[in-house]
């Protein structure tokens, strides 16, 4: 449908306009060549990301099904070579170096993640129309597709980045529960997951475990790692119902605020555009998501729906996290929010899933 | 499918999380976040205004602010390695290394800049001036400090300054006073420290994270603080305090009709520069000393009168009309009061009212006091303002005490006996009074019969205050009472005998009373309260010498400062 089209790249095209808006802000004080620049980078990666979603809305997403093992196959090679000889930035080791960018595997692992576990679990018996993931039982319906998943996770938390590892294991859940795969399989991993949680403590690194601490209660080391929280926190509480105005806010302008344009920006653009403007950014993901839900309720065929409900709860657990973790209700992890962030991997990943998504949508009528 | 259903519940429970989350942070604590959010990034740079200057009576400047230079850097600019320090060390004359040491120890941030080098002399100054063409990060700070052209003369009518201590600060905080604040402490520096006191004028300026300043935000002008102009006569006050020097004691020489302080000098006295220049060992000593050197004795201490009391019980005898002229007592050196044996420190033979005042006989107010009885001794001491302060302008004033039957039966559960009354008869026991109390007294006697009400600041500002100081109230004393005391009075200096005899040198016709008061252990107090000229009195004077002796020590210090006064010309 048209319509769906213009809806998903006027939503997203406008949170990108936004977020450009506040990265130009956020880095207007900074000194230094490159920070002069950051904002025209990231408007060439909406540009790049928006030709994506076009060539992505124009492809027959059943393609997909069938590169999906050598899609696959792609990722965790790609994980590896970051493994080996990443570029390491921030403590991390999450880039590759390339012509003139650094590029993040880890994005598009996610996104590959998603199509294949939609392939997975729409798996149809020949006999019989109807989809076999109800009956599978605990081998096909977890422990494979858990191994599956697990490669690339371990690769991404090795990096380390726990917010996309996190992330993903919370969508392998959803996936999980949406194909019907039997509830107390479910529960089962669950339990797997939660009981030997303690032991996990001691192979977490020591930032991480610090993190948590201090998402725990942020005021225990307000200058080292408690630092951004509070700051944050500063920074969305006191822009007011108006805001101070673009370019006036005070946390991100004056560098108070540490990573204001990734992982904080939601902080940055709170602060200048207000209760107001944060509202009306709110409402837009709500809508973007809500449109994708949409589309999966209507599709047809197995593999489109999971794969948009896959797309759409990718987009949901992102925002989600990033926000929540910008008001100090979920602990630091690096997780960037979807077309506002500055990253180009993250920009082009999220334009392909929402090409992805219209594709599914167009061609719901074929079947 | 129910599965789809309650995921997208959980979506939309997801996001109302978030909205939730906002409106708790911007709506419900927004204020707290913007006072945060303000404290993040504004900084105050403050500049001091100078203290209101101090004034003698005719406009001569006691204390005042004079400028004092400091050398800051400002390392913004500058780096904690610098060619500049270098530089400063060759001008200024200090080793470089303890240089480098105050810039290290006193950084804090890169807009702050660090005092190295405080309260330099200006020709160092103007040279260090000329290196900020080369060095920008070189700053010369001018800030005003009390200075005191006459060093410690009113030492303890000035009072001094210095930094507000937390009890000061608990009580003022409210109107403005902060901690480091520079504040008077004791005399009119401290009663009249809300106009004295200047207003802090600064930038308001915005930094980074870092401290580096990026703009600035504002400018408010420093207000200097308000002028105060004393009634001390500096010539006068000058003489008393070299009259005085080496003694303990104090002072008052005041103007009989309106009640306006001449001079004001307490012994031993202290200097207030010292707690300008921070000189921590000799404000040890000064506050360590046993002899209370920072009280002004003028006012903050009360003692026992002595014989000068006697004029009180001598104008209340006459005012109700217990005895007259006529009345007389044979003085035999001793008298009988129930079973307890009262000396007169003499033998005076037959004494009426003028010739007791005039020797001061115990015999004869002994009594007159019994004729009177112990409430209406009180209740006149009281009409004279005794038992209470006289609302004097300087802080720490004593109000003094006097007994009464009441008093005793309720604090001490005794009876009053005739022996308390003749005690009190001659300004014993428990009487307490200041001496500036005692120059009030006096004061009656020389102005025909007005209780006045002392001050010493002449104006704020310029604004002249007389219109609200307390007039003067009559006390409606007979103008027989008056006189027949101030015969009294003039008889003590006149009369070959009487105790103030040694005035009758001086060309100047002085009345006065002298009072030698026990207080064991130890020497007596000696007091000497009077007036002068006698017919036309332009001067109450009262010296008080904490164990002087006797009363012919204070009136020997009187006749020194008249003698200095006539010599200065101004009687």
């Amino acid at each position: 449908m048209r319509g769906t089209k213009t809806i998903i790249l006027g939503c997203a095209g406008l949170i990108c306009l936004l977020g450009i808006l506040s990265i130009y802000s956020s880095t207007a004080l900074k000194e230094g060549a490159f920070w002069e620049i950051v904002y025209r980078r990231q408007i060439l990666w909406v540009c790049i990301g928006i030709l994506l979603f076009f060539i992505f809305a124009q492809l027959n997403y059943r393609r997909l099904w069938d590169w999906t093992y050598f899609l696959y196959a792609l990722g965790v090679a790609l994980l590896l070579l970051v493994y080996a000889l990443g570029v390491a930035r921030l403590g991390a080791q999450r880039w590759l170096r390339f012509a003139w960018f650094n590029f993040q595997p880890s994005e598009f692992a996610k996104i590959i993640i998603v199509i294949f576990l939609s392939r997975y679990f729409s798996k149809k018996s020949t006999s019989d129309i109807s989809l076999l993931s109800g009956k599978f039982g605990i081998c096909k319906g977890l422990v494979v597709p858990f191994i599956f998943v697990a490669i690339p996770v371990f690769l991404i938390i090795e990096q380390p980045d726990l917010g996309s590892g996190l992330m993903l294991f919370s969508l392998f859940l959803a996936i999980l529960y949406l194909t019907e795969v039997k509830f107390r399989y479910i529960f089962l991993f669950l339990m797997v997951i939660i009981l030997p949680a303690p032991f996990f403590w001691h192979v977490l690194r020591d930032y991480q475990k610090e993190r948590l601490m201090v998402f725990l209660n942020p005021n225990i080391d307000p200058l080292g790692a408690g630092y951004t929280v509070i700051q944050s926190k500063i920074a969305i509480g006191s822009g007011g119902f108006f805001g101070k105005g673009w370019l006036s806010g005070t946390q991100s302008q004056l560098h108070f605020l540490p990573e204001s344009h990734t992982d904080f920006i939601f902080a940055t653009f709170t602060e200048e555009w207000g209760l107001l403007g944060s509202g009306v950014l709110l409402c837009l993901y709500y809508f973007l998501i809500r449109r994708g839900f949409a589309i999966a309720q209507r599709t047809g065929d197995y593999f489109g729906r999971l794969l948009a409900f896959g797309i759409t709860l990718m987009l949901a657990i992102q925002v989600f996290i990033n926000i929540a973790m910008n008001l100090g209700l979920a602990p630091v992890v690096g997780l960037p929010l979807p077309l506002m962030s500055y990253g180009g991997s993250s920009i082009v990943v999220t334009f392909i899933a929402l090409g992805i998504l219209v594709s599914i949508d167009r061609r719901r009528a074929v079947f | 499918m129910d599965r789809i259903k309650i995921v997208s519940a959980l979506i939309i429970c997801m996001f109302a999380a978030l909205a939730l989350g906002l409106f708790n942070h911007i709506v419900l604590r927004g204020r707290a976040y913007r006072a945060l959010s303000k404290k993040n990034s504004i900084r105050l740079i403050s500049q001091a205004g100078s203290r209101g200057n101090i004034l003698g009576r005719s406009g001569e400047i006691i204390a005042g602010s004079r400028l004092s230079y400091d050398v800051l850097l400002l390392p913004q600019d500058a780096g904690l390695e610098t060619p500049a320090l270098k530089e400063l060390a060759a001008v200024l004359g200090i080793d470089f290394q303890i240089l480098q040491r105050y810039y290290v120890n006193g950084y804090i941030a890169p807009s702050i800049p660090v005092v190295i080098a405080k309260n330099i002399d200006v020709k160092k100054a103007i040279a260090v001036a000329e290196l900020k063409s080369e060095f920008l990060s070189i700053l010369v700070r001018a800030t005003p400090l009390r200075h005191y052209p006459y060093g410690k003369l009113a030492a303890h009518v000035l009072g001094y300054v210095n930094e507000i201590d937390r009890w000061r600060l608990t009580k003022l905080e409210d109107y403005g006073y902060k901690t480091k604040d520079i504040v008077g402490f004791g005399g009119v520096e401290e009663k009249y420290d809300y106009y004295l006191r200047q207003e802090e004028g600064g930038l308001s300026v915005e930094v980074d994270h870092r401290g580096k300043l990026v703009r600035t935000l504002g400018f408010r002008q420093p207000v200097n603080g308000k002028d105060l102009q004393l009634t001390l006569d500096l010539q006068l006050q000058k003489i008393t305090e070299e009259k005085l020097y080496g003694r303990k004691g104090a002072v008052i020489i005041m103007h009989p009709g309106s009640g306006e302080i001449l001079a004001m000098a307490s012994s031993p006295d202290f200097n207030p520069a010292l707690f300008v220049n921070k000189d921590s060992a000799a404000i040890r000593e000064i506050i360590e000393d046993t002899d209370s050197v920072l009280t002004n004795r003028a006012i903050s201490s009360a003692y026992p009168p002595g014989s000068i009391f006697k004029v009180i019980v001598a104008a209340a005898a006459l005012e109700l009309k217990k005895i007259n002229l006529s009345r007389a007592f044979v003085c035999a050196g001793k008298v009988f009061i129930g079973r307890q044996e009262f000396r007169c420190w003499s033998i005076h033979g037959r004494q009426n009212l003028v010739k007791a005042i005039a020797h001061s006989c115990n015999i004869f107010f002994y009594g007159t006091g019994l004729l009177l009885g112990g409430q209406p001794i009180h209740d006149y001491a009281l009409k004279f303002g005794l038992s209470r302060n006289t609302a004097f302008e300087l802080p720490y004033e004593e109000p003094g005490f006097i007994p009464s039957p009441l008093w005793k039966r309720l604090n001490r559960f005794g009876r009053w006996y005739p022996g308390d009354t003749a005690n009190m008869s001659i300004g014993q026991g428990e009487i307490l009074a200041t001496p500036l109390q005692m120059s009030r007294m006096i004061a009656v006697f020389a102005n025909q019969g007005f209780l006045v009400n002392p001050y010493i600041v002449k104006s704020v500002a310029g604004n002249e205050l007389n219109v609200n100081h307390k007039k003067a109230q009559s006390l409606s004393l007979n103008k027989d009472t008056i006189s027949y005391i101030r015969r009294g009075l003039r008889d003590a200096v006149l009369d070959p005998n009487g105790t103030a005899n040694i005035l009758s040198t001086l060309k100047v016709n002085v009345a006065g009373k002298t009072g030698t008061a026990q207080a064991p252990p130890g020497a007596a107090h000696a007091w000497f309260v009077g007036f002068f000229p006698f017919n036309q009195p332009r001067y109450v004077i009262c010296v008080f010498l904490e164990r002087g002796a006797g009363g012919s020590a204070a009136a020997a210090v009187a006749k020194q400062i008249i003698d200095g006064m006539q010599s200065g010309g101004l009687v």
